[in-house]
């Protein structure tokens, strides 16, 4: 039976991959009616002169690029870390690092090429696959650059939008925590980043993406990071099940200092984040950087609030969800709105994301453990609808619409639920997905690492 | 008193009890079957006393409270006290789950 099981996987990923190949070999090649207007900008990946990138612009990029990498690592780390019970820590920790690793790895082997590179308006190219490109070449004086990008080298964007896979799939830690199997987890994490964030990247991201040419606005990520990650996390968490106790007993965090610390560098980290997605060190990434820390802000407040009145006390853990709530929120809406918008979007996002993580989990009945849907999830889909009322024109240079802010968020909870939920299926025949009860109860540091938290 | 007020209330029972007195007990149970809440009421009660814990005993008394108004015989009072019982129940906060049982935040 098991050697059947993994045939069948074989077989699917073999399906999948020529899947994956026919759609970006398929389809018009939009991205390029898109530039023409500018004759001198490439439509796809090119080698082109030193002289031609902006040495401002690629040191703002590479600086980004390590923020949002910090956020990451050890930024959700340490914020996950914090919320889960102590003898979790270590395996919640490895998660993180391991996914880091494992999607940096196929960023480069195919994840790049599928998002980044022209194809269909579903999937990128292959251009880029199997490590190739990014191309340096000293004694001719060339460099690759990406058409999306063409200031900076492509070494640097494709970097740049790798730390963004990273935190996407690291986000998901947060749904399935305490009760999945690391090596399940593994490759799970690995085929969704190239089987949902990737697609979904393209079609937001790349000019020939299907919700590119729609016109929806998404700065830095608010539908393919947070909405994304979000409605993926509900998925694993409601097929997963809920932890054994779960709604019975206390499940005491670890440390909410940690919490605070992982915060802390979310927050800072942000700033690459969104500033980073003007792809430039110009008046547009200077305003990016002032609305994020203002509606992140804004957000903290607005939950603290709302908890102090509801459940009368503000706690450390509300202030650091409310900040994140601000940030996610802001997400989409960086490049495209004014200060004052910001504080709206960080305001209303504080509050919604406080329902979600309370009130909405208690009516969804689904363990998602660290409330990855609850602020993720809502404050994507928050900031991305804002954004189609306060986007404005003077600042961003396009007008927003609710119905195709709408139209794009609905298209992306809806493929990202479905494809979680079959990929979980497809994996579930193969292996198990979950811990057994007494590894569960031992703890995953000790069950699935052998390893003990210290003191 | 609706079903999830009974639950909060045997969830914060439940937890006192374990920290307390080291008592494991079944929430779930407890907030459906009057007799096993009552049997737990006795003993909240009991060690309520005999440890000096007056935090168990209010709690008891919550659910003695819950269960008593759950029961059939409960349910035949005057006319008249209805509406001023749903006024009391309005006002009334709605009993809080204990921190970190359901939820994180």
């Amino acid at each position: 039976m098991r050697a059947f099981m993994q045939w069948l996987m074989a077989m699917l990923s073999l399906s999948l991959g020529w899947c994956i190949s026919a759609m970006a070999q398929t389809g018009p090649q939009p991205a390029q009616a898109l530039v023409t207007a500018v004759a001198t900008a490439p439509t796809r990946p090119a080698l082109v002169d030193h002289g031609t990138v902006s040495a401002a612009d690629t040191g703002w990029m590479m600086t980004a690029t390590v923020l949002v990498l910090l956020m990451t690592l050890p930024g959700i780390a340490l914020f996950y870390a914090g919320m889960v019970r102590r003898k979790n820590v270590l395996n919640t920790m490895a998660s993180v690092v391991a996914i880091a690793a494992l999607v940096s790895l196929l960023w480069f082997a195919a994840g790049y090429s599928l998002a980044f590179t022209p194809g269909s308006a579903w999937l990128g190219g292959l251009d880029r696959m199997g490590f190739a490109g990014l191309d340096f070449q000293l004694a001719a004086g060339k460099l690759a650059v990406s058409h999306v990008a063409p200031h900076i080298p492509e070494s640097v964007y494709a970097m740049f939008q790798l730390t963004f896979a990273v935190i996407t799939a690291a986000l998901l830690v947060g749904a399935l925590v305490e009760r999945m199997r690391f090596s399940a987890m593994l490759i799970f994490i690995g085929l969704w980043s190239l089987l949902v964030y990737a697609p979904v990247a393209h079609w937001v991201w790349e000019p020939g993406g299907w919700l590119a040419q729609m016109g929806a606005l998404d700065f830095a990520g608010g539908s393919v990071v947070h909405v994304n990650a979000g409605v993926a996390g509900l998925v694993c968490a409601w097929f997963l099940g809920r932890r054994t106790g779960y709604g019975r007993e206390p499940f005491e965090p670890y440390n909410l200092g940690l919490t605070m610390v992982g915060a802390g560098m979310l927050w800072v980290g942000w700033f690459g984040f969104n500033a980073g997605s003007a792809v430039a060190a110009d008046g547009r990434a200077g305003l990016a950087m002032a609305v994020t820390h203002v509606a992140a802000a804004a957000g903290a407040l607005s939950w603290m609030l709302g908890e102090w009145v509801v459940r009368g006390r503000p706690s450390l853990l509300g202030l650091c969800s409310g900040l994140v709530a601000g940030l996610v929120a802001i997400t989409p809406a960086a490049g495209f709105v004014t200060l004052h918008s910001a504080v709206v979007i960080g305001l209303v996002a504080g509050l919604a994301c406080y329902w979600g993580a309370t009130g909405l989990k208690r009516l969804l009945r689904v363990d998602d453990s660290l409330d990855v849907f609850g602020v993720h999830g809502i404050g994507g889909i928050v900031g991305s609808l804002l954004t189609g009322v306060l986007a404005s024109e003077t600042v961003g240079g396009v007008r927003g619409s609710l119905l195709t802010q709408a139209m794009g968020v609905g298209a992306v909870m809806a493929y990202s639920l479905i494809a979680t939920a079959a990929l979980l299926w497809i994996l579930h025949l193969a292996m198990d997905l979950r811990v057994d009860a007494q590894s569960e109860q031992t703890g995953l540091d000790i069950a699935q690492h052998s390893e003990r938290l210290g003191g | 008193m609706s079903e999830a007020d009974k639950l909060a209330i045997a969830a914060h029972l439940h937890v006192l009890l374990r920290r307390k007195t080291g008592r494991v007990t079944d929430t779930e149970w407890m907030a459906v079957n009057v007799e096993y809440a009552l049997e737990i009421v006795r003993f909240a009660r009991q060690r309520a006393q005999e440890d000096n814990v007056p935090e168990l005993a209010q709690w008891a008394a919550r659910l003695d409270h819950a269960m008593q108004a759950a029961s059939p015989d409960a349910e035949r009072h005057p006319l008249a006290d209805v509406p001023a019982q749903a006024v009391r129940q309005r006002i009334a906060p709605p009993p809080e789950l204990p921190r970190y049982v359901g939820g994180i935040r």
